[in-house]
């Protein structure tokens, strides 16, 4: 995982209580709840300049920080390969 | 053992209701003698397989009877909508020694399942949990209070959402089984509602200690159970619940319609526009389960937002347009066909009933997490 990927996310796990994340972490564990979602997305657009397709918007994706950034990266490395 | 055909077994039912239905409501108590043929005729167990003693039933089969019962008494198709939607996340996401002690139960007719997911402050929220569940000596115990429960004074067993022990956060929620004898049951206060008057879904506070293996599926997973099951169920379910209501208002007005010819003018095409609209609004209603129930069936993931919206989409239009059908065939036979209580059409009944529906896990909460769910599927392509 991307530590860009962790520092994108901590504000929004409340239950993380000042440890590091893990990339096998629940992040609904930590706090994520489905309604911040929208958000992380908006952020992984401003932070990593890539959106995750719609067929990617799965509890699975969403389900730790490495699942995570596994889907942003394939993104990004479709983007290099069209680029 | 062979089974009567389905609809036979249905038939038996709801002959029971009928003969049951206005008193239940008069008196707002529990169609006891409705439940006791469900368990007689085996459909408490339709979800179980046929090898394992039940009747095999598919999720066509369940939204089929709670349609069917919807047109005698929606307090009963509630009733088994939800039994259903217990057993069938039992099925799925129980295991071992907890799985080997309730599906026999379920499939004898034994095993009424109450739910126990409501809690004080958050209504119908599923996805937290305010009380807590706490290990002692191995045991989990339970103290819980729950603003509505359906049935909970008839239950044999409960399935209960509680944090999940040793959580950190809210929303680590686990599922619990508790059967009648572990919990002691108090109720909080009585059930004299506007609708819904057989449904007794007043609220109890439960306490006991229950053995470590009464967790349905992984401590703090809940959310994937509700994903899975809880959700396609609970929102399919009552959408044919509901739409069962609206079909049996539609059909009595249309018997009492044509029984009355001579007094009727069936020339008015007010009349014939409502009966048209209401007729539309089922076949709308209809449709959206039907197609719902189909992609529930076969997509791998149902957590995709465009599945999600679908699933919450039937919830709310069957919620509305149900209501809409028998508050416009209200107006179609006017004062004395559609607002008496005695009429035989029980129009007044079912307005009541349906009354509820919007409210049922408010579709107000829902829309919120739909506007959401939109926002996150950007290129609205549909399930």
């Amino acid at each position: 995982m991307d530590p860009r990927m962790a520092e994108l996310l901590t504000p929004y796990l409340k239950f993380l209580n000042g440890r590091e994340l893990g990339p096998d972490d629940s992040l609904r564990e930590r706090g994520l709840d489905s309604m911040q979602s929208i958000n992380v997305l908006f952020e992984i657009e401003d932070v990593f300049g890539v959106s995750l397709p719609d067929e990617d918007i799965t509890d699975a994706t969403f389900a730790t920080g490495g699942t995570l950034w596994t889907a942003v990266a394939a993104q990004l490395e479709r983007q290099e390969v069209s680029s | 053992m062979t089974a009567a055909p389905l609809a036979e077994l249905v038939g038996r039912v709801t002959k029971v209701a009928e003969e049951h239905v206005r008193r239940t409501d008069d008196e707002a108590t529990f169609p006891v003698e409705a439940l006791e043929e469900l368990r007689a005729t085996g459909l408490l167990g339709l979800q179980v397989p046929a090898g394992e003693g039940g009747l095999g039933g598919s999720l066509a089969d369940v939204l089929e009877i709670s349609t069917e019962l919807g047109r005698v008494d929606m307090s009963l198709a509630m009733i088994f909508a939800m039994h259903c939607q217990q057993v069938a996340a039992v099925l799925a996401h129980a295991d071992g020694r907890l799985r080997e002690e309730l599906v026999p139960e379920i499939a004898a007719g034994r095993l009424y399942l109450g739910s126990v997911t409501t809690e004080a402050g958050k209504g119908g929220h599923l996805l937290t949990a305010e009380s807590a569940a706490a290990w002692r000596d191995g045991e989990l115990l339970v103290d819980r209070f729950a603003p509505i429960v359906t049935g909970g004074q008839q239950a044999d067993g409960f399935l209960i959402t509680l944090r999940s022990p040793d959580s950190e956060a809210d929303n680590q929620v686990s599922l619990v089984y508790a059967s009648r004898a572990q919990v002691e049951i108090e109720p909080a206060g009585g059930w004299n509602p506007l609708g819904m008057r057989a449904s007794d879904s007043g609220a109890m506070k439960l306490r006991g200690r229950l053995p470590a293996h009464q967790v349905v599926g992984r401590h703090g997973d809940f959310h994937t159970i509700v994903t899975t099951v809880f959700g396609p169920m609970a929102h399919l379910g009552w959408a044919s619940c509901w739409l069962g209501t609206a079909a049996g208002a539609l059909s009595r007005v249309i018997a009492s319609v044509r029984g009355s010819r001579g007094k009727t003018d069936l020339s008015s095409e007010l009349l014939m526009t409502r009966l048209s609209r209401a007729r539309q609004r089922l076949d709308t209603v209809h449709a959206l389960i039907s197609h719902a129930r189909e992609v529930v069936e076969t997509t791998a993931d149902l957590s995709v937002p465009k599945v999600q919206l679908l699933i919450n989409a039937v919830k709310i239009t069957a919620a509305e347009e149900c209501y809409r059908a028998v508050d416009e065939l209200v107006d179609a036979v006017g004062m004395r066909h559609g607002y008496l209580r005695d009429s035989p059409t029980r129009l007044e009944q079912s307005l009541r009933d349906l009354r509820s529906a919007v409210l049922n896990y408010s579709n107000d909460r829902l829309h919120l997490a739909d506007g959401r769910l939109t926002l996150l599927d950007q290129e609205v392509r549909f399930a």
